[in-house]
């Protein structure tokens, strides 16, 4: 019972603040109710066992990405529009395009599903280590070490780019 | 042990709603921040989707596949605002109704 009624705070507070981020006229109240969603994502994250994906939201996402969001909105220093949508026909395609998306989202969401591990399959009787940082630590190291090793190939590449891009002048 | 309360449905549900909602931004809205806000919401979406269905089968590999797209998230966060901060500078504006050097 306790768990269904945290699912629809956290689901209520995601989808509201959501919607606030997407139609707010304010930047920073766009940035700070997205790092609402995200800290209730992460709230879902720990209903669902996931605690070291969890903690990771609240530290990469709502602390490292957020705070990189927060720092240029500061450094450009957005002035505050009145029309924030896109004028003319596009508005309505959008809204029409998103629609269409929602539609089969929850089509598939809501569709029985075939196959053995169909979405009629009764969930899985976790062991006590799933999701633990030991555990996601064992199989990232071992199945899944040569992805990890080209992610960090990946983000050396974006550390790079991104100095060489944000500066101010070539030399030379 | 009885199974989870809530059924594998009503995140799918979730994750698509908030998937939705960030299609939404990235169509409507003008400022490129606010767009590239709103692709952090769709992956967001796509995260809880991966760690609704490893919850439902008791495989960590939704973890592990959470865990990249974080880190494509960051790498892809700081280009872009890289970039962002250039046309900032050399346009002084943000938004992508004005950014249409390749239209023609």
């Amino acid at each position: 019972m306790i768990e269904i009624v945290l699912f629809a705070m956290f689901a209520l507070t995601a989808i509201s603040c959501a919607l606030g981020v997407v139609f707010h006229k304010n930047p920073v109240h766009c940035a700070l109710l997205l790092v609402a969603v995200l800290l209730s994502l992460s709230g879902l994250f720990i209903m669902l066992h996931a605690q070291f994906i969890a903690a990771l939201q609240v530290i990469v996402y709502a602390g490292a990405i957020m705070v990189l969001f927060l720092f240029v909105l500061m450094l450009l220093s957005f002035r505050r529009d009145e029309d924030v949508l896109t004028p003319g026909a596009a508005k309505g395609f959008g809204f029409l395009f998103a629609l269409i998306v929602l539609v089969e989202l929850l089509w598939v969401a809501l569709s029985p599903g075939g196959g053995e591990r169909g979405a009629q399959t009764p969930a899985a009787i976790l062991s006590d280590d799933f999701g633990s940082p030991a555990a996601i630590g064992r199989i990232l190291y071992t199945t899944w070490l040569y992805p990890f090793e080209i992610t960090s190939i990946l983000l050396l590449v974006a550390v790079v780019g991104a100095v060489l891009l944000a500066k101010r002048k070539f030399s030379g | 042990m009885t199974g989870p309360a809530v059924p594998l449905a009503a995140y799918q549900i979730l994750a698509g709603i908030l998937f939705t909602i960030g299609v939404i931004g990235v169509l409507v809205r003008r400022s490129a921040l606010i767009v590239f806000m709103s692709i952090e919401l769709m992956l967001n979406a796509v995260n809880l989707s991966f760690v609704a269905f490893s919850r439902q089968h008791g495989s960590m590999d939704g973890h592990i596949f959470v865990f990249f797209v974080m880190a494509v998230a960051a790498a892809e966060v700081a280009i872009g605002l890289a970039i962002l901060i250039a046309i900032f500078r050399k346009r002084e504006t943000a938004n992508v109704d004005d950014v249409h050097l390749l239209r023609g």
